[in-house]
């Protein structure tokens, strides 16, 4: 049984890193905007259409199509929170969250009409690749989507932490009155915040598309997995999301492999049940990513 | 410009010229229909939403057989009367189908298709029972829906029970005739109502078929990830792995299962919406290569159902799958009943359903005929194999096409 647990410890850290870019972005635009974004998974399947469509009309290979998705999901991000949820910004909470809850239905009706219900592949020349470390599978696509979605999230992380408009971000998620007071402009690093995290999620999307498979309900899933994980690395907490991005993975993985039935959503949902009950700070201590 | 017009005008008048010396029915339709009378036929499916693209290729075999029937005379004990058909959306939501189910009997329908969704046919059949109005499934396979002495509802084609008992019997037969019998079994099954109840079926009748059921895995269908419930299955070292899925999650457990070099002797779909669709199988020629599936098709061995699958490929450029088979025979279904009742009235028309006895017919069954609860008695499906980057019948014998690929190679270890 120890070749079944090393298999499903790397099948669920390759999934983990996944997660946490998605989670990332999640976490970023709630320690920015104060917003729970429902349409975050929403936003990944735009990501996925656009790597897709790319891929199909010009021959764009999914990876590099990142260099397009990226930015441009940045403006769509800017775009949305300029739109629609600024104007929206005294109203009370819950009417913000249903404000993204309606952009999400409103994305997912839209790929619907656009594109209707089928499921699509991406077949590049690698999808198939793997190789065996003794008896353990790895995935070549699932290895990058992992690799990948790390670096971005610590390059973000970088960016955060040693430039004038990170620290800017920042500050304005630590204390927004104070960030207005040194002359901040506090609208327009809102706007930062949420193509950030649009970008970061879209980015996850194209990531996965050659070893996943894109319709327009796909982000689903992996939106539901990034509240979960962003309240397991707790709320606004950057690295923190990274890390239980892993958790979450490893949860599900093992769960999978040694839990009858289909339980593993169970261990993954009772956690966030628990911590929520516990810890509602989240496992890594304080509450914004220093 | 206005050379042009003369030129088309002068072409339709010498066409209507044509139709009415009754060489084509093409050119004037509108105009010989008006002249006969109607049946009015609604089907309820959900032709936009997540299910769309299934549920034009039932469309599809709908309008193949309408347009057969319309063409070769409609319905002769009416005074050759044409089928007209009403279309309902349900977008695969509960109260959709039922809104749209009371327009349809609104218009006038003598009967009502539908409704894919189990979950919607359990709430039409309220609307069609108490208006009186024959209803006749389309790919519902809960057993349960018949329940509760309904008297208006049928099911031509076989419910969960007869699908997964039947399928694991074909295959275990068909294991058994090329040397390498099944002992071991393992099923992975989607953990909603479809699933689950493909998974208690296999479960329940390991002891009396005489296989042991090694392991049963349910998941969740949006999951990212299936490798490590393979591993698991893997290490319990069945002889063939069954599967109840639908499209992206069968995809990418076939996908897994051949990485990790799962060792079974095959992979078999039950009720699969990927393993014999034609265009999972397009779009991963290799992959699919010598999968397996327990489903609707249409039998090989009848000419006529090799001359109407052959008419869909050409007409809709794509081989007639499951769905496409059951509109076009439930459609007969119908017309052979209409034939016999020699009304539209409703409840003429249900007497007539629930005496069929129809041997004339596409499926891999004996005569179609309709129990008490509106069951078809001899419903089966057929164990079809890719081969080639096609499906073809490799059980039960009698239908057999082509020699089965088994145990398949690739799946071993």
């Amino acid at each position: 049984m120890t070749w079944l647990f090393f298999q499903a410890v790397v099948s669920g850290l390759l999934l983990g890193g996944v997660y946490g870019l998605v989670a990332s972005g999640l976490s970023l635009i709630f320690g920015v905007l104060r917003i729970i974004n429902f349409a975050h998974g929403a936003v990944m399947m735009l990501g996925m259409y656009t790597t897709y469509w790319l891929f199909v009309l010009l021959g764009v290979d999914p990876y590099l199509s990142i260099l397009i998705t990226g930015p441009l999901f940045f403006g769509i991000g800017v775009l949305i929170q300029r739109i629609v949820i600024e104007p929206n910004r005294a109203a009370a909470e819950h009417n913000q969250l249903l404000l993204t809850l309606g952009l999400a239905l409103f994305f997912e009706n839209l790929a619907l009409v656009l594109w209707q219900g089928d499921f699509r592949t991406v077949r590049v020349s690698y999808s198939g690749a793997s190789f065996m470390v003794s008896d353990v599978l790895v995935e070549v696509p699932r290895l990058i989507a992992a690799g990948g979605a790390v670096l971005i999230a610590l390059a973000l992380w970088a960016f955060l932490r040693m430039t004038d408009a990170g620290k800017a971000i920042r500050a304005l998620s630590e204390e927004a009155e104070g960030a207005m007071l040194v002359g901040i402009d506090v609208a327009r690093i809102r706007g930062v915040a949420f193509g950030i995290g649009s970008a970061c999620v879209a980015v996850a999307g194209a990531l996965v598309t050659p070893f996943f498979y894109v319709a327009p309900d796909v982000g689903e899933s992996f939106n539901i997995m990034a509240f979960v994980v962003v309240v397991l690395g707790g709320m606004g907490n950057f690295l923190g999301a990274l890390l239980g991005g892993f958790i979450v993975g490893l949860a599900e993985s093992l769960g999978a492999a040694f839990l009858p039935g289909s339980l593993k959503q169970l261990v993954v949902f009772g956690l966030f049940v628990i911590v929520l009950l516990l810890r509602p700070e989240g496992l890594f201590g304080a509450r914004r990513g220093r | 410009m206005s050379d042009h017009t003369t030129t088309r005008f002068g072409r339709r008048r010498f066409l209507t010229t044509l139709g009415a010396a009754g060489a084509a029915t093409l050119a004037a339709p509108a105009f010989l229909r008006a002249q006969s009378r109607e049946v009015k036929v609604g089907y309820i499916l959900p032709v936009t939403g997540p299910l769309a693209f299934e549920a034009q290729l039932a469309l599809n075999g709908l309008q193949q057989a309408v347009d057969e029937i319309n063409g070769a005379g409609g319905i002769k004990s009416l005074g050759g009367a044409h089928i007209t058909l009403l279309p309902g959306d349900t977008q695969n939501k509960v109260e959709l189908g039922n809104s749209e189910a009371a327009r349809l009997i609104d218009q006038g329908v003598t009967a009502i298709i539908g409704p894919f969704s189990s979950l919607v046919a359990f709430s039409v059949r309220q609307v069609t029972e108490k208006n009186k109005t024959p209803f006749l499934l389309l790919a519902t396979v809960a057993d349960n829906v018949l329940e509760g002495g309904l008297r208006y509802t049928f099911r031509m084609q076989p419910n969960g029970r007869a699908m997964a008992t039947l399928t694991v019997g074909n295959m275990l037969e068909m294991a058994k005739a090329a040397g390498t019998p099944i002992k071991r079994v393992a099923m992975m099954h989607e953990d909603g109502n479809f699933g689950t109840t493909m998974g208690n079926h296999v479960e329940a009748f390991a002891g009396k078929m005489g296989y042991e059921l090694v392991q049963r895995v349910p998941y969740n269908l949006r999951s990212p990830d299936f490798t490590a419930e393979l591993s698991k299955v893997k290490a319990t070292r069945p002889d063939l792995l069954v599967i109840s899925g639908y499209y992206g999650d069968s995809k990418i457990i076939a996908e897994t299962a051949a990485k990790l070099r799962i060792g079974v002797h095959a992979l078999v779909g039950l009720a699969n919406a990927a393993y014999s669709n034609p265009r999972f199988i397009t779009e991963n020629r290799e992959l699919t290569d010598h999968l397996l599936d327990g489903n609707y098709w249409h039998n090989p061995q009848s000419p006529r159902a090799r001359a109407v699958f052959e008419a869909y490929q050409k007409r809709f450029n794509s081989v007639m799958s499951n769905h496409g088979v059951q509109g076009y025979q439930v459609m007969f279904v119908l017309k052979d009943a209409l034939e016999r009742a020699g009304s539209t009235d409703r409840e003429k028309v249900r007497d007539a359903i629930s005496k069929t006895n129809l041997t004339d017919h596409i499926l891999t069954q004996d005569a179609i005929r309709f129990d008490d609860a509106g069951e078809n008695v001899n419903a089966s499906p057929a164990l079809l194999q890719v081969q080639g980057g096609k499906p073809v019948v490799v059980g039960p014998a009698r239908f057999v096409e082509a020699k089965p690929v088994f145990p398949v190679p690739k799946w071993k270890g």
